[in-house]
């Protein structure tokens, strides 16, 4: 069945909505089995909606934002599944695959915008050195509204205009291009970490960070938690050891000698 | 230290705090990733503590606008913490090094609970509902996760409370927890960069025909090359005063490059 203007304009709304939700990732209602169901609501499908819904979410379960890595973008699978399943008539679960290159073309496109908004950050500096938290704030709102425009726009093309001009896009874009921008992407926190030890990198704590590297180098763990639990444990010995040493000059002292 | 006037902040400051942090993520950027959100969440509350004296509304944000990335519940409640010894004057190093300090833990532990148990396990309810043709199940998924939103409140309470009760003790050890949690934040950020920075060199990238480029460095000692990039990333900005802009542009480009060649 065809899509009409007035679908593609509420499933771009609907996109750009849950595009806000899915940078803050607080209600989760871009989540494939959410956004499935609102645009089978809008598709007059809610069957289909549920259905896609269901396999979606599944498909998509085990993939996580984890550590600034971003995952074929839900939303756009979610949505893109059940207009493709509505368009062309085939299953839920052929529908999800045919949604991949859109998905795709949602991650490569999220992870350049996270790239290019580094370049806020000296913005965000000069706004901080004046204290002007209206600016802050418009800052902030301006970058996720910009995120979630270039979200509806991707589903409004996909959706309603040029569906398979994007797909035979996606299968020629240079891949090295879009390596390039995920090898930026693995570097590019080395420039925040840079600036965190700018400000508390002393010469006389300068041993732990290499002590903390070559632990999580060669131990595998989930998370800096045991790390963090060792620090504390060796600043507690040293806080004892300094309150000893204290006490026995102390001693000294109070002997006369 | 000039003492300076401060307002208290009210129980409604602290839950409404919780709802602006809900915008954490808003500004998402691969050099700082949350650091926006982070310092926009607390900034008008900066405000309200010292109302017109902009200086120090505007050191209070500058010194929360670095790197930072976490679980995003955990976030509102080191938002509360910080909220809560910012309140009490408490210096600024000490709220820094604790902040950095704790941002890696708390996010394995957030993530535990959010991410790897709630998430799962809603979802898993929700499609065994949709496949019985329910239109229970969306529902039942949008409430349980409006609930796991608002959880971050009490989270928020729960920070500002910590810090507030623990202000004497804090204060009392200052110089002790100041250098602690200087080398907590330390020895975390060593640890984040093994994980948060891959620099490799594909298996095809080879020398003499044969010899994998990684290989030699892996031999030598794994993850040398993400250390190696951050230490000189911490020559360029603190001894060179290289901007900011410029590195990100730079290793975009370079990135761009060495992909174009097969290198990276």
């Amino acid at each position: 069945m065809e899509i009409t203007l007035v679908q593609g304009l509420l499933l771009s709304l609907l996109a750009f909505i849950c595009s806000l939700d899915q940078q803050a990732e607080v209600f989760l209602i871009f989540r494939p089995i959410v956004v499935c169901f609102f645009s089978g609501i809008i598709l007059g499908d809610v069957q289909l909606g549920l259905s896609a819904g269901a396999v979606a979410e599944l498909a998509y379960l085990g993939l996580l934002t984890i550590g600034g890595t971003v995952p074929p973008n839900p939303l756009i699978a979610g949505i893109m599944t059940v207009v493709i399943s509505y368009t062309s008539g085939v299953s839920a679960e052929a529908a999800l695959g045919l949604s991949l290159p859109f998905a795709l073309l949602g991650q490569w496109i999220g992870m350049i915008l996270s790239t290019v908004y580094s370049g806020l950050m000296p913005i965000a500096d000069r706004i901080c050195e004046r204290g002007d938290v209206a600016a802050l704030g418009r800052l902030v709102i301006l970058s996720a509204i910009g995120k979630s425009l270039v979200t509806a726009v991707i589903i409004f093309l996909s959706a309603y205009l040029i569906q398979e001009p994007i797909t035979a896009l996606v299968e020629k874009f240079p891949e090295w291009l879009i390596h390039g921008f995920r090898v930026a992407g693995n570097l590019l926190p080395g420039v925040g970490l840079a600036l965190l030890l700018k400000v508390m990198l002393k010469i006389d704590n300068v041993a732990y960070l290499f002590i903390g590297f070559l632990i999580a180098t060669y131990i595998e763990m989930g998370n800096v938690l045991p790390i963090a639990i060792l620090a504390v444990c060796i600043t507690f010995l040293s806080y004892i050891n300094s309150r000893d040493q204290k006490a026995y000059d102390g001693g000294v002292d109070d002997d006369g000698i | 230290m000039m003492t300076v006037s401060r307002n208290k902040l009210t129980k409604k400051d602290i839950t409404n705090m919780g709802w602006l942090s809900m915008v954490l993520q808003f500004g998402f950027n691969y050099e700082r990733m949350q650091a926006m959100g982070f310092c926009y969440t607390m900034a008008p509350y900066f405000k309200k503590i010292y109302g017109d004296n902009t200086e120090e509304v505007a050191a209070a944000m500058t010194n929360n606008i670095d790197f930072f990335n976490t679980e995003m519940h955990m976030a509102t409640f080191l938002n509360g913490l910080i909220l809560s010894l910012e309140e009490a004057g408490e210096d600024r190093e000490l709220i820094r090094n604790i902040k950095n300090g704790l941002f890696g833990p708390l996010a394995g532990l957030g993530d535990a609970i959010f991410w790897f148990t709630l998430l799962p396990i809603s979802a898993a309810i929700a499609v065994s509902l949709n496949r019985q043709n329910s239109i229970l199940g969306p529902i039942v998924f949008m409430v349980i996760h409006f609930f796991g939103a608002i959880s971050r409140i009490p989270l928020g309470h729960l920070g500002y409370n910590l810090g507030t009760n623990a202000i004497d003790l804090i204060r009392e050890n200052a110089a002790s927890i100041t250098k602690a949690a200087g080398v907590l934040g330390v020895m975390v950020v060593g640890a984040l960069i093994p994980s948060y920075i891959d620099f490799s060199f594909p298996e095809t990238f080879v020398i003499f025909d044969v010899v994998p480029v990684q290989g030699i460095f892996d031999t030598v000692l794994p993850n040398i090359l993400p250390l190696g990039f951050v230490l000189f990333l911490y020559y360029l900005v603190s001894k060179k005063n290289v901007n900011a802009v410029k590195l990100i542009f730079g290793i975009i480009v370079v990135s761009i490059i060495l992909s174009y060649f097969g290198i990276m």
